[in-house]
């Protein structure tokens, strides 16, 4: 389904006492349904900021955001993760993971622990449930902040720089591991990155936003076989051709040292 | 459903190990013997007369106090009174303490009006309003429990405060993602968040209610062990004037122990 999400001519300042920074300006882009969009663009160039707007943490200046067709409200169902996988120490991994159920009230409710029960059996969690997440690998906690996103049953998942805190071997894992989950689970995906090698490989789309304020540079089809794993993508002989483009188009981006991570 | 491995020591380890065995005995014996060199030489220079026992009283003489008002049953007493403020005063400040707190991480406004007021509190020798207190609820246990709590509420306040607005922003973000309210966000995320500072708390609340409660009872008692202590020094007996201070220590000391324990069986989750 094409515009499945979809921004409007948005524009964002954020206000403190030193003045106003206008951190997104006239944005427009749209993201088709089960795509995983990636997002790169220079640092503080206002990418979490876009995804705050979708998750409707913010409210834009101007502008509206389009969610299946209906203006993003209070309640949206998205699933976010963040750049940690925030999981609660003091909660086991159960516990963890029905934590959205918990707040939505359903966590007595028969279906929803089905599929919490099916999800944590199909990812490799079930007998981890009653551990908690200090006693887990990284991989195995991003996972888990995974399927605690999943049991709402999002309608899109935010991912906001989800494999940066992992070193990587663990990354080139979890990314397999998370883009499998995702495909399986048919997921429409916005994710942020400042790793060009995890945009390609992860994504469909990879769209480049110039500096603050942030603006579309370019949206780059990324055409890779899709039924190879990112790792497998990553040997692909079309890999480096996608990495120089979108290297070149961040290069004439970026300001001074305010270097890009390879 | 850890596996259990057998592990066979090199000899290097076990050395490693047993220097730390002979690290800890050295440390231990060294922590006795200052004990019993200290308490030697008080009670030979105050049997020779060197030092007068009047002034210094003795080991063997604080016993002897000891004994006599535990038999006149005036020890115990003069102990569950003590305590007792002491419990009092503890709970209620850390509960009042704690609730304050929430009050001001709840709104933001309220916190930035009682700034001003909270600090001024906070750099206040609560001792000064010791007066005021008697005039205000009384010469009697509830000045004394009224003067622990004014000396552990702010810190308390202060401490839980800090630790609650000190939670990371995107565990808030991701609460309010999947929809929580501000109840929530409080009960479920920001409150068990803190509760490895709030044990840190309850030990620094545990030594502040001491102090509070000895104040107290200095300003206007008929019993407790402060009570003893000042009593004895106005009739210049310093062998109750020791002893009740012996006394105190070691209650003081189990109370922060428990409290240690608590926070070792709260840590190793
Ligand atoms: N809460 C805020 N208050 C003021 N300025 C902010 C706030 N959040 C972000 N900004 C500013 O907005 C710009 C974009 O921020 P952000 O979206 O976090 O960038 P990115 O995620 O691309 O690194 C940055 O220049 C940042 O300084
Ligand atoms: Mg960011």
């Amino acid at each position: 389904m094409k515009d499945y999400l979809k921004l409007n001519d948005i524009s964002l300042s954020y206000h403190t006492k030193e003045g106003e920074t206008l951190a997104l300006e006239n944005l427009s882009f749209s993201a088709n349904k089960n795509e995983y969009l990636s997002i790169v663009g220079p640092s503080g160039c206002g990418k979490t900021t876009i995804l705050s707007l979708i998750s409707g943490l913010l409210k834009p200046s101007k502008g509206e955001v389009l969610l299946d067709g209906e203006a993003i409200g209070k309640n949206v169902d998205i699933g976010y993760m963040f750049q940690r996988d925030q999981l609660f120490e003091w909660r086991t991994i159960y516990k963890n993971v029905t934590l959205g159920l918990e707040l939505k009230k359903k966590a007595k409710d028969e279906e929803c622990l089905k599929r919490v029960e099916y999800l944590l059996k199909q990812y490799g969690l079930y007998e981890f449930k009653n551990s908690y997440p200090s006693e887990l690998s990284g991989g195995m906690r991003q996972r888990a902040a995974l399927i605690r996103t999943l049991c709402l049953e999002p309608k899109i998942l935010l991912l906001d720089e989800p494999f940066s805190a992992l070193d990587y071997q663990t990354k080139l894992n979890v990314c397999d591991d998370v883009h499998s989950i995702i495909t399986e689970e048919k997921q429409t995906v916005i994710a942020v990155t400042h790793d060009i090698s995890e945009a390609i490989s992860m994504s469909d789309r990879v769209l480049v936003l110039t500096k603050r304020p942030a603006k579309v540079k370019c949206i780059i089809d990324i055409n890779l076989p899709k039924n190879l794993t990112p790792l497998e993508k990553r040997e692909n002989k079309d890999f480096s051709k996608y990495f120089d483009l979108i290297w070149k188009e961040l290069s004439n981006e970026k300001e001074n040292n305010n270097s890009i991570h390879k | 459903m850890k596996k259990k491995t057998i592990i066979a020591y090199t000899n290097e380890h076990k050395r490693y190990l047993k220097k730390i065995k002979v690290d800890k005995a050295t440390t231990i014996i060294a922590q006795v013997l200052i004990l019993v060199v200290v308490l030697g030489l008080w009670e030979i220079l105050t049997m020779t007369n060197a030092i007068d026992p009047f002034f210094l009283s003795s080991p063997s003489r604080m016993i002897k106090t000891l004994i006599e008002t535990f038999k006149t049953g005036n020890l115990i007493y003069h102990i569950g009174v003590t305590v007792y403020e002491t419990l009092i005063g503890f709970l209620l400040a850390t509960f009042l303490g704690v609730f304050i707190a929430i009050l001001l991480w709840w709104s933001e406004k309220l916190r930035k009006i009682l700034d001003p007021y909270i600090v001024v509190l906070n750099a206040l020798p609560k001792i000064a309003l010791g007066p005021v207190i008697i005039i205000w609820v009384g010469a009697g246990t509830s000045a004394i429990i009224t003067m622990c709590i004014l000396i552990c509420i702010v810190i308390t306040t202060l401490s839980m405060l800090s630790a609650f607005l000190n939670c990371d922003k995107d565990k808030i973000a991701l609460m309010k993602s999947m929809g929580a309210n501000k109840f929530q966000i409080l009960f479920k995320l920001i409150i068990p968040n803190a509760f490895v500072d709030f044990v840190s708390v309850l030990k620094i609340n545990v030594g502040m209610s001491w102090v509070g409660t000895i104040m107290g009872e200095y300003l206007v008692s008929k019993a407790g062990l402060g009570y003893l202590i000042v009593y004895g020094g106005q009739v210049f007996n310093l062998d109750l004037v020791m002893s009740s201070t012996l006394v105190l220590c070691l209650i003081a000391c189990v109370m922060y122990m428990l409290v240690g324990i608590l926070e070792r069986k709260v840590r190793k989750r």
